[in-house]
């Protein structure tokens, strides 16, 4: 067998390294100048770090609680959405059920509509329909949380059902027989073999969220506003603050590294889950 | 241990009906076979025993108790299954340990029942291990351990040799029925390997498209054999049928096939005339100068026995001899058979004679 050339691999996979860390290392560059700089003498090497934007972002409540409001946001609608579309899975998967396929189908459309389509009937659900009181759940982070869960949790349904399909039934059976109830079977058995699956679905739907502007722009006002709407507070009639903005972008994309680290090897996992006889 | 009844037992899928009354009564302690071919309902059985399946009608005791609407984890069984369902995310401490956790036992009660299974099967040195990390008879061996443990009234086996190879599977033929010797237990076993359930039976059930043909000792089948299927079933190479009728030819009352080849028969009250199907098992055909003439269509050596495919017109007889034997194809043999060993069916009913 002919065997590859090492050299054209590390060359190709430099560059899409590059390509990809490039843009990030930009951003990282622009958010340590001075906005004097930045238009004085644009480069990309990175010389006497300016902190400045950084200590009036962090400095900045407002900010602060922008991005308080998109951790919880993000994170309440991930778990949300990944637990019950693990429970769905489970339904799916496990019980018998007339038209089951087609109720799987149509859960999965409504991932399919643009977002915005949902806009109009969304606001006057959460301004006129769902009042408790003087409660309404525009502008708050629960509304948000359940805002994203039209989109997400059919996604979540769509991505776990062939993790809980590729478990054995019989591992089900077995368990009922040493003598596990209905629970103990999901949490023993189910729960810990779909952590792969459970991982992709979680990060993805935290992504989503975390990312999403849309909505957020159109669907809160202050109490839940997240951070991506946040950042374009800067674009304004008098200018844009490309500093402030390239810093808020540096924030925005720290959880979402974090989080990809912590469960990179799940995700990997989970991405090729069923894909090999074990 | 315990005795279990399976009684007038129905199931129905819809309107399908696929199993039809079925009755078996298992003793204490009884090592019971299920044994049949493909979607004969053997594994539906069990699984109705072990309380996966809801029954349509009948009754099902385990001891003294009717157990049609107990969930299994309280009818005191333990299951082997076919894939041996190992929990993969578990060791094979804990997956044999499960059923305790799940029992609410301590933690050293756990401990000393599973070094005491994993003593018993030769496991010890095996208890942190996954079950990825297993050959396919050690992962077979703690499918066991998982349901000695606890000791249950009740074994069910689900096929549980079928996915090792030949040579593995004579190996844990041994080690389930020694450990049935040992524990003394009562076990339902699932195969549709007539050796398995010859060799490690108390008591043979041969089940067909979901009806109970024959119950007996193994011996007891191969030497009696209910009906033509029963007969075709057990044994291993499988018995001759030959269609034809009963003639008296030279004053000597003897078997005629379709295709004309006369054969011997036992003392039977038939008159002539009657349409039977000779059944000779190959191991009971000898190869002698004096017997009836076949031609020779193939030969097989597998050096302790010899088999020999020989036919005369339409008809194929097969024989398994001891001794080495050649012969070039389409050569003319004869076949030795002592009227003994012959069985007569009947070739409407398939009922024996």
């Amino acid at each position: 067998m002919k065997k590859n050339n090492p050299i054209i691999a590390i060359v190709f996979w430099s560059l899409v390294s590059f390509l990809t860390l490039f843009p990030i290392y930009w951003l990282f560059v622009i958010s340590v100048k001075p906005a004097v700089q930045l238009f004085s003498t644009p480069d990309v090497i990175l010389s006497d770090p300016y902190w400045g934007n950084y200590a009036k972002v962090w400095g900045d409540r407002l900010l602060r609680s922008y991005m308080v409001n998109s951790l919880v946001i993000s994170t309440g609608n991930a778990l949300l959405c990944t637990t019950l579309g693990f429970f769905a899975c489970y339904a799916l998967s496990r019980f018998k059920m007339a038209g089951k396929e087609s109720l799987f189908f149509w859960t999965i459309t409504n991932r399919m509509a643009p977002p915005a389509v949902f806009l109009l009937p969304l606001f006057l659900l959460m301004t006129q329909v769902y009042a408790v009181g003087d409660f309404r759940l525009l502008d708050t982070r629960i509304g948000m949380i359940l805002v994203y869960c039209t989109f997400n949790l059919p996604f979540a349904i769509w991505t776990l059902r062939p993790t809980l399909d590729g478990i054995p039934k019989e591992l089900d059976e077995a368990a009922y027989v040493d003598g596990a109830s209905s629970w103990k079977v999901i949490t023993e058995i189910v729960f810990p073999l779909c952590r792969p699956g459970l991982a992709v679905t979680l990060i993805l739907t935290w992504v989503f969220a975390w990312n999403e502007y849309l909505l957020a722009a159109t669907l809160t006002n202050f109490n839940a506003r997240t951070l991506t709407t946040g950042l374009s507070e800067y674009v304004t009639t008098t200018g844009t603050e490309w500093g402030i903005m390239a810093t808020i972008s540096v924030f925005t994309l720290i959880p979402a590294l974090i989080v990809f680290g912590l469960v990179q090897k799940h995700i990997v996992a989970g991405l090729t889950f069923g894909a090999v006889k074990g | 241990m315990a005795q279990v009844k399976i009684d007038n037992v129905i199931k129905r899928y819809g309107s399908v009906q696929v199993m039809h009354g079925v009755n078996v009564d298992i003793d204490d302690g009884e090592f019971v076979v299920l044994v049949g071919p493909s979607g004969c309902g053997k594994s539906t059985l069990l699984r109705m025993l072990a309380g996966l399946e809801e029954i349509s009608d009948g009754a099902i005791s385990i001891g003294d108790r009717v157990v049609n609407d107990v969930p299994p984890k309280e009818r005191d069984i333990a299951m082997v299954f076919q894939s041996y369902a190992l929990y993969p995310h578990k060791t094979v401490y804990d997956n044999i340990g499960f059923p305790l956790k799940m029992a609410g036992r301590d933690k050293s009660e756990i401990d000393q029942k599973v070094r005491g299974a994993a003593d018993i099967l030769d496991l010890t040195k095996y208890l942190k291990r996954y079950p990825k990390e297993l050959s396919g008879g050690q992962r077979q061996r703690v499918a066991m351990g998982r349901a000695i443990v606890r000791d249950p009234q009740v074994f069910l086996f689900d096929e549980p040799l079928s996915n090792l190879d030949a040579k593995l599977r004579v190996t844990m033929r041994v080690e389930i029925k020694e450990l049935h010797q040992r524990l003394g237990t009562t076990i339902v076993y699932v195969t549709h390997d007539q050796i398995e359930a010859m060799t490690m039976a108390d008591k043979i059930v041969v089940m067909r498209d979901g009806r109970v043909e024959q119950i007996g000792a193994p011996l007891d089948l191969y030497d009696n054999p209910a009906n033509v299927f029963v007969a075709g079933f057990i044994g291993s190479p499988s018995m001759n049928f030959i269609h034809g009728q009963i003639v008296t030819d030279g004053g000597v009352r003897q078997f005629r096939s379709d295709s004309g080849l006369l054969l011997p028969l036992p003392q039977t009250a038939l008159p002539d005339g009657h349409k039977v199907t000779y059944g000779i098992r190959p191991e009971h055909i000898a190869i002698g100068n004096h017997g009836v003439p076949l031609r020779v269509v193939v030969v097989e050596p597998t050096g302790s026995e010899t088999q020999v495919f020989a036919k005369h017109g339409g008809d194929f007889v097969d024989a398994l001899v001891k001794d080495r034997f050649k012969a070039a194809p389409n050569s003319e043999v004869r076949f030795v058979i002592d009227p003994a060993n012959v069985h007569l069916f009947d070739r409407t009913t398939e009922q024996r004679l």
